[in-house]
C-alpha cells in the first residue's frame, strides 16, 4: 500500500460500483478525527481517512485486495466521531465483502463454508455434539447443589432455546457450565437444539449477507419447530 | 432476549441470589464490548451500557470503569472476527491499547459479556506478560456468586 497514485491518473469511470454505495463516503472533508481515534492507525501504514478517501476516488482493486479491511475490527470508533456521519465500520464489510471467497483470511470462510454445510463450523456431526453436551452436564451433576443436573436436548415447547458458540463444544467446554449452572439455579426450563446449534454468524465478519440470513433463518426454524417463543444468544 | 435482560430478570424475580463477598478483595473492570454498545446505539437504537453495569453491582462492589468507557469504549482489538483472520502480530499490537487502560485501573480482573472479547483478551494478557489478571465472564462471574 506504499505505491503513489497520481489523482491524475486515477480513470472515473473505476468509481461507478462505489458511486452506488450508501455509507456517504463523498461527505468526507478529511479531517482526520477518525484516524486519530482509531486504535488500528499507523499499523501496516492503515488509517480510516485513507480508506475512505480511497473509496471516493474508486480505488476498489487496491482496497480488496489490502490487508486493511481485515486488520480493522469495525470496531466503529471512528463512525463515532466523523462529523459528517460515515458509516466507515459499514463501509469496511462492504469492501471485505467484494474480495473473492477463497482469498478470504485465515479460518473466516472455511468456516462459513463449514456452517453452510453441516450447520456449525466446525462441522461437528450430530453424535459427537450431543455426546460432548451429556459429558459436560454429567460433571456438574457431580457438584455439589447440581445433583440431577441434565442438558436438555431438542424439547419440545421450553420457555427458553440457547445456541452455544462454536469454542464451548471445541476447546472451552467448561465455559459452557456458566450458564447451565444459572439455569439450574434459576429453575428455567431450557433447551439446545440438537443440529444448527451454532451462534455465531461469520457472515457478519466476511461481509455475506445471505449467509447471515441462512443462519438467522435456522435459528428461528429450530424455535418454530420446537415451539418456543424465546431465544437466548449469548454470542 | 439478551443475556442482560435474562440475568437481570432472574436476579429481581430472586429466582438466583447472589452473594457479593465471594470478590469483594479482587478489584475489577467492566469491559463494554463494541457489539453490544457503540455498534448496537447505532444499529438498533440502544446500547447496552447500565445493564452489565447492574449485573456486576449485584455481585461485587469492587469494580470500576475503563477510561474511557460506555460510547467511547475502546475496542480489545479481537471485533471483526480479527481473533480468526491470523493477523495475530496486529491484533496483539493493537490490545497493548486496551492493556494500558487496565493497568491504569489496578484492576485484577476484567468482567465482559463478549466471546470475542474475552478470547482477546486471554491472548493479550499472555502477549504483555499480565498473568495475574483474570478475564471473566459476566454470566462466569454471576454463576460464581450464586447462593445455592
Amino acid at each position: 500500500m506504499s505505491d503513489v497514485i497520481k489523482i491524475n491518473d486515477i480513470d472515473s469511470s473505476d468509481c461507478q460500483r462505489f458511486d452506488k454505495w450508501p455509507f456517504s463516503q463523498d461527505f468526507c472533508v478529511t479531517c482526520g478525527l477518525c484516524s486519530s481515534t482509531c486504535p488500528v492507525s499507523g499499523i501496516d501504514n492503515f488509517d480510516p481517512r485513507k480508506l475512505v478517501r480511497m473509496i471516493s476516488l474508486g480505488l476498489e482493486e487496491q482496497l480488496v485486495e489490502s490487508r486493511w479491511p481485515w486488520i480493522c475490527t469495525m470496531c466503529a470508533k471512528c463512525e463515532k466521531v466523523c462529523p459528517m456521519g460515515i458509516d466507515i465500520a459499514s463501509l469496511i464489510r462492504g469492501v471485505r465483502s467484494l474480495r473473492d471467497r477463497d482469498k478470504v483470511p485465515g479460518i473466516l470462510h472455511k468456516g462459513l463454508t463449514a456452517a453452510m454445510k453441516t450447520g456449525n463450523n466446525l462441522g461437528l456431526p450430530q453424535d459427537d455434539f450431543v455426546f460432548i453436551i451429556e459429558d459436560v452436564a454429567e460433571e456438574i451433576a457431580e457438584e455439589p447443589g447440581f445433583e440431577g443436573f441434565t442438558a436438555p436436548i431438542d424439547k419440545k415447547g421450553a420457555n427458553l432455546l440457547t445456541t452455544i458458540h462454536n469454542k464451548l463444544v471445541n476447546t472451552h467446554t467448561e465455559d459452557l457450565k456458566y450458564w447451565w449452572r444459572i439455569f439450574h439455579a434459576a429453575q428455567e426450563d431450557w433447551t439446545v437444539p440438537s443440529d444448527n446449534w451454532e451462534g455465531t454468524n461469520w457472515g457478519l465478519f466476511t461481509g455475506d449477507d445471505e449467509a447471515m440470513k441462512i443462519m438467522t433463518g435456522r435459528i428461528v426454524e429450530n424455535m418454530e419447530k420446537l415451539e418456543i417463543k424465546t431465544l437466548l444468544w449469548p454470542e | 432476549m439478551t443475556v442482560f435482560d435474562l440475568l437481570i430478570q432472574y436476579i429481581k424475580d430472586g429466582r438466583i441470589k447472589l452473594d457479593k463477598s465471594k470478590y469483594a478483595d479482587v478489584p475489577a473492570a467492566y469491559h463494554d464490548p463494541c457489539n453490544y454498545g457503540r455498534k448496537a446505539q447505532k444499529m438498533f437504537g440502544y446500547g447496552y451500557f447500565e445493564e452489565p453495569r447492574w449485573i456486576l453491582s449485584q455481585c461485587t462492589d469492587n469494580w470500576t470503569d475503563l477510561y474511557p468507557s460506555t460510547m467511547n469504549q475502546l475496542c480489545c482489538g479481537g471485533g471483526g472476527g480479527a481473533l480468526t483472520t491470523g493477523y495475530n502480530d496486529e491484533r496483539i499490537l493493537y490490545g497493548g491499547r486496551k492493556i494500558d487502560q487496565i493497568k491504569a485501573t489496578g484492576a485484577q480482573m476484567i468482567v465482559v459479556p463478549c466471546h470475542s472479547c474475552h478470547g482477546q483478551l486471554n491472548s493479550i494478557k499472555a502477549a504483555y506478560k499480565m498473568e495475574n489478571l483474570e478475564i471473566k465472564y459476566l454470566w462466569e462471574m454471576v454463576a460464581d456468586c450464586m447462593i445455592l
